[in-house]
């Protein structure tokens, strides 16, 4: 029994969008379809930032799925299709039960976390790429961000992690006070994304 | 049983105490002409239909990326008009239900059409939601993978309940009248149905109330709202039903009738109303983030619709208590002014759910992010962050078709004439 978790640090990231690619390439994901993204909490385009008058500021905030403790989506999928993995804490997808309702989309939180596929899934490229055992991409299912579910099981680090130049990931095992992720939770400051929602993600974002 | 029940179970059988000859017989004349005209309309409802499931192959094989819908605004009409149907469907059955149900006189011979009118609507509310369903082959699952938490399944069987239920209690009110049912078993089904009927809106009401991450939708005044909202444009529903088949010469209908009808839908119009102004007062209050809300519907994005609601509302009620306003035709605008009322409100709360973003920081957009993609995220929100397209009109109008075949075959094949009215 783990949890799995994540601490980033946004005093570190630079929005490079590094994650966004590695996470792209790791799991295949279709064109017009993005797990991880990176949100520019600034101005109102992305890597702009926002001015009192005199003074600028800009935050960057990648975001995923949150892995929340108390998942909405889990909650109101009519045939269980997305679950909380009970060995890892992973929220994830089963992608041949999905029914495409996208009752999950609208009751998660976080929106743009989940991605349907409105068409069939094309690839720039025209071959698969990443890993061999991620699961292959359906038409009008839902999917989203595993955790790279394919390599934690093999006991690897997301995808996400291994490119991050700034090393602002932090990942491991939240219940296992040794874990980098749960050492970084403990010493410095955090914030959840729409905490208020009640959700308890196991995303920790370090401010 | 004493006189005063028996009496009204009388009533409540669609007998017509005295049915005048003259009219018996002009009904009778008009007879062929009629039946012309209801194979006329089964045709042209068949036709739309057939184009409606077209469409939807079309949709299903080019993919749903053809219509508006994207993962940041993920429902879009059909959902709409799935509420708006549950919502249709529940007039016929509780108008027809509660004379019964609580022994008191009904509104004249209309009971079995209006039932007929559940079934049609509670059919099309479920075609909307398949023709919403990425993968509608798998529906099967369902049965089998039933997650009974969740709020989708809970509507998936009541709504099955619902029309299973609609379609016993129309056999049970026919097969009454051919003294083939008791009158207390007819009475017990009217409770029942009456019960199911307030579930099923409850719970539709609970799809969308019980998220906790639309501040727009996460109120529990939905549920009793939704319930009030189906009344009324149920209500409007039957009114033009009924009078449009005594127009066309299907059945006799007392204009008493008619006027308790419209009396009943300015009732239930108030207090739509009357949530509507409670929910705004409690989002507003506090100036907080539900103020945003407000802000959206009365000159935002969806002032149209708001306003549409609210004068359309107002209108109709207006027709309903003025006593030299109930002629006929007014009555039927009154009808339909409450239908249409109720559809802006089903486009708010549909649209305003998604249009508040809770995380509106700009992030890469791509063409499956949300509708307007092409701007950054404030553009998108800018109008109305969802508008169908011209595909998913058709598809709604095909199940729109499916729901106006349903009721006209009722019509053709079932005896929905009061008794003795022949």
């Amino acid at each position: 029994m783990a949890r799995y978790g994540m601490a980033i640090d946004t005093k570190r990231c630079v929005g490079c969008n590094a994650c966004t690619l590695a996470c792209k390439q790791a799991n295949n994901v279709p064109d017009g379809v993005m797990w991880s993204r990176v949100l520019t909490d600034g101005g109102d385009m992305p890597d702009t930032p926002a001015s009192d008058g005199g003074n600028l500021s800009m935050r960057y905030f990648p975001m995923g799925c949150q892995h929340c403790e108390n998942p909405a989506c889990v909650k109101v999928c009519p045939v269980g299709a997305t679950y909380k993995d009970p060995e890892t804490g992973v929220v994830r997808q089963d992608y041949d039960k999905c029914i495409g309702c996208r009752m999950c989309m609208s009751a998660c939180p976080y929106s743009g976390v989940r991605s349907f596929n409105w068409d069939e899934p094309q690839y720039c490229l025209g071959h698969d790429v990443g890993d061999a055992d991620a699961p292959a991409h359906q038409k009008h299912v839902v999917e989203k961000c595993t955790f790279c579910y394919q390599r934690i099981s093999k006991g690897e680090v997301p995808s996400c992690m291994d490119l991050c130049p700034a090393r602002a990931r932090f990942w491991g095992d939240l219940d296992d006070p040794n874990s980098e992720v749960a050492k970084k939770v403990a010493s410095r400051q955090y914030t959840h994304l729409l905490e208020e929602k009640g959700t308890k993600p196991s995303v920790y974002y370090l401010v | 049983m004493t006189n005063y029940n028996s009496e009204a179970v009388m009533d409540d059988l669609d007998v017509p105490a005295a049915a005048p000859a003259k009219a018996r017989e002009a009904v009778g004349a008009r007879a062929a002409a009629k039946s012309r005209g209801l194979n006329v309309a089964i045709g042209i409802s068949a036709i739309v239909a057939a184009i409606g499931i077209a469409l939807w192959v079309v949709q299903m094989s080019g993919g749903m990326v053809q219509t508006a819908m994207r993962n940041l605004d993920s429902w879009g009409l059909y959902i709409t008009c799935f509420m708006f149907f549950v919502g249709l469907s529940a007039g016929g059955l509780i108008i027809s239900s509660v004379p019964k149900a609580f022994g008191v006189k009904g509104f004249g011979g209309i009971s079995k059409v209006a039932v007929m009118t559940s079934i049609a609507a509670t059919v099309g509310a479920i075609g909307f939601v398949v023709v919403d369903m990425g993968q509608p082959l798998r529906v099967w699952e369902l049965f089998v993978y039933s997650n009974l938490g969740s709020p989708l399944m809970w509507d998936i069987i009541v709504l099955m309940v619902y029309l299973m239920l609609s379609c016993v209690y129309l056999w049970a009110q026919i097969a009454a009248e051919k003294g083939k049912v008791s009158h207390a078993a007819l009475r017990v089904i009217s409770v029942v149905a009456l019960v199911c009927a307030v579930m099923v809106h409850s719970v539709t009401a609970w799809i969308f109330g019980l998220q906790q991450s639309h501040e727009m939708w996460h109120t529990a005044l939905l549920a009793p709202w939704f319930v009030s909202s189906a009344l009324v444009c149920g209500t409007g529903l039957v009114i033009c039903a009924a009078v449009a088949l005594r127009a066309a010469g299907y059945l006799k209908w007392e204009q008493a009738d008619l006027v308790k009808l419209a009396k009943l839908l300015a009732a239930f119009l108030l207090v739509d109303l009357y949530f509507f102004g409670c929910d705004l007062l409690t989002e507003g209050f506090p100036a907080a983030s539900g103020a945003e809300i407000v802000a959206m519907l009365v000159s935002g994005p969806l002032a149209p619709f708001f306003w549409g609601e609210v004068v359309l509302s107002a209108l109709a009620v207006i027709i309903c208590v003025v006593p030299r306003l109930r002629t006929t035709p007014m009555l039927v605008a009154a009808g339909l002014f409450a239908i249409a009322a109720i559809f802006c409100k089903r486009v708010q709360l549909l649209v305003g759910g998604f249009q508040v973003a809770n995380i509106d920081w700009p992030a890469v957009l791509t063409p499956f992010t949300v509708t307007d993609w092409e701007g950054n995220m404030a553009q998108a929100y800018q109008g109305m962050v969802y508008w169908p397209t011209p595909l998913e009109l058709g598809i709604a109008l095909g199940v729109v078709g499916l729901s106006f075949l349903i009721f006209f075959l009722g019509l053709k094949l079932l005896p929905l004439k009061p008794a003795g009215g022949k």
